[in-house]
């Protein structure tokens, strides 16, 4: 904590806003401030970076690239190797496999949370699913769909699947019982509880889990592009694997962080936009 | 209060009601029988954990009694309905929704047309003091102002009862006879029979005209207690009630039965 003296005419709400501490508790932060920390965090990561490459022994220095050289290499990849036609072709997997994954586990964990019976009969067995690692499929998808689009799109949903059930199965059990039972006394049928209720009161944490769920996504994406395939991110980054070409390697690793923090961002808005009443105040 | 002519109907019975928990080892609520008067204003009071919100509960049918017998204007109760209205210790107002159309949630679930839902959603904004906070979500109202979304959007519905648990417990003590009064003024008005749970010994007094005292758990009834001072009137101002003669020689009991229950072992 800066500690700071009172200018004349000040009061203390003002010195209180002038002062400066990394660790006050959930204060609330405006976005101006909440930007600028993010960027010096950003800073900071580059800088360490590239102190890293510069006390690297000059033989080995070409395993760490400064980031400079990092970006030149993306630019190269842009301009020349056609990369933007791997990055569209990266989110079209995530975007439709994670369309397809939610189309299933958004209703199936909304009524596993509202119906007792298809909860027993169902959380089981996919609950053991979860503990199945999503790259122990990919031998079975490969005989099932050959090196296809179909196998990596599969290979994704599986990844996120179980989880996005199980996150969503939660977030509806946590739903505050006092709201449907005000609904039951009003007269609300089991339909409209579950449409008019448990829906709307459950959707932003749903949504909040999709973010996370999607960034698991990222995550499996290289996986699923490193077997079998020809194009994609995943597969530009292998291919310069067996070069030891360690620049292009990193402006893959550059691509698929930006791209998920793009993601996240677009889910935060579109929650801000969607649910309006579930800002906080001062938000 | 009920008038001269015909004498008044019976809104709910209990007989012999008795509700246990945990497999029929524990008795929560234990072979209370009791009657309720249309248009009285009763309380349940009692210590903790005396079986009081389960009561409540299985008027209001969210709740089933293991054995004994409820009804409602002489039909059996076999589950919650728009009826009886509750209203709970936890604000319930829907955050997704305004204020207003908080208000008019329970009259769209009984098929009101667009036209009569809006206009008793402003009459009832009103009664509740919350003219002008109609397009507001709760999540920028006060404890206080989310309760009495929740009292609007219950009372428009027109309930022939209404049950309150605990309503004002998580409210500072000014905003508290603010809403008592407030209650007073609209059940004086809807002429709504009306069963509520406190802890708040003043709070029993000043809302009933009859308080029924429960034992410590199993809950039995302790006494049924007519607040015969009041001689039947609703008294729109708290210190009018707290200068009348009979009020604190009732408070006095009252809080001798309740440290009887509580240093009772
Ligand atoms: N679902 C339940 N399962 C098991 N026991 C329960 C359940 N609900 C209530 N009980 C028990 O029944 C008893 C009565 O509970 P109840 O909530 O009706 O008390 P109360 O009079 O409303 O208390 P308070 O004044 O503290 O709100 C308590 O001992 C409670 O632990
Ligand atoms: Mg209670």
């Amino acid at each position: 904590m800066i500690r700071l003296r009172r200018r004349q005419g000040e009061d203390v709400n003002q010195v209180a806003r002038r002062s400066v501490s990394l660790f006050e508790l959930r204060t609330v932060l405006s976005g101006r401030t909440t930007l600028i920390l993010g960027l010096a965090g950003a800073t900071g990561f580059f800088i360490i970076w590239e102190l890293g490459h510069y006390i690297t022994p000059e033989e080995s220095q070409r395993f760490l690239p400064a980031p400079q050289e990092v970006l030149g290499a993306l630019i190269t990849l842009i301009v020349e190797k056609d990369y933007i036609a791997d990055i569209l072709k990266s989110c079209f997997r995530i975007f439709a496999s994670f369309f397809a994954a939610c189309l299933i586990a958004v209703p199936l964990g909304i009524a596993m949370g509202c119906f007792m019976r298809l909860r027993a009969l169902l959380n089981p067995t996919i609950s053991a699913f979860r503990y199945l690692p999503a790259a122990s499929f990919i031998p079975l998808l490969l005989v099932w769909f050959g090196p296809t689009d179909t196998q990596k799109l599969a290979l994704l949903v599986l990844g996120v699947i179980f989880f996005l059930v199980a996150l969503i199965l939660d977030n509806t059990k946590s739903v505050q019982p006092e709201l449907i039972e005000a609904a039951l006394t009003m007269g609300a049928g089991r339909r409209q509880v579950v449409t008019e209720v448990v829906v709307p009161a459950v959707a932003p944490a749903v949504v909040d889990s999709m973010r996370n769920m999607i960034a698991v996504g990222w995550t499996y994406l290289v996986i699923a592009e490193i077997v079998a395939a020809s194009d994609g991110i995943g597969a530009v980054m292998m291919r310069a694997g067996r070069f030891l070409k360690v620049d292009i390697i990193m402006a893959g690793i550059l691509t698929i962080g930006f791209l998920g923090v793009a993601t996240d961002l677009l889910f935060r808005l579109a929650a801000r936009y969607a649910f309006p009443w579930n800002r906080e105040r001062g938000d | 209060m009920p008038s001269d002519q015909a004498p008044p109907r019976t809104a709910i019975t209990a007989s012999n009601v008795t509700r246990q928990y945990v497999g029929g080892t524990f008795t929560a609520v234990d072979n209370i029988s009791l009657e309720l008067r249309e248009n009285e204003i009763v309380c349940f009071i009692g210590p903790s954990g005396c079986g009081k919100t389960t009561m409540l509960r299985m008027i209001a049918g969210l709740e089933y009694p293991s054995m004994g017998d409820l009804t409602i204007f002489d039909k059996p109760i076999t589950g919650p309905g728009p009826d009886r209205g509750m209203i709970f210790q936890a604000y319930t107002s829907f955050p997704w929704l305004t204020a207003r159309k908080n208000i008019e949630y329970g009259m769209k679930i009984m098929g009101l047309s667009r036209e009569e839902r809006s206009r008793r959603s402003d009459e009832f904004l009103r009664l509740v003091h919350l003219d002008g906070f109609g397009d507001s979500y709760p999540a920028s109202l006060s404890g206080g102002m989310k309760q009495r979304v929740a009292i609007a959007r219950t009372l428009a519905q027109n309930p022939g009862v209404l049950l309150m648990d605990e309503p004002f417990g998580a409210l500072d003590a000014q905003v508290r006879w603010e809403m008592q009064e407030m209650m007073i003024e609209i059940i004086e008005r809807e002429n709504t029979t009306v069963v509520t749970v406190t802890h708040d010994i003043q709070e029993a007094i000043y809302l009933s005209d009859r308080i029924i005292f429960f034992t410590r758990s199993p809950g039995r009834i302790k006494a049924d207690i007519p607040v015969s001072f009041k001689e039947g009137r609703r008294i729109p101002r708290k210190e009018e009630m707290l200068a009348l003669p009979g009020y604190v020689d009732l408070e006095r009991q009252l809080f001798a039965m309740m440290r009887e229950e509580i240093q009772q072992k």
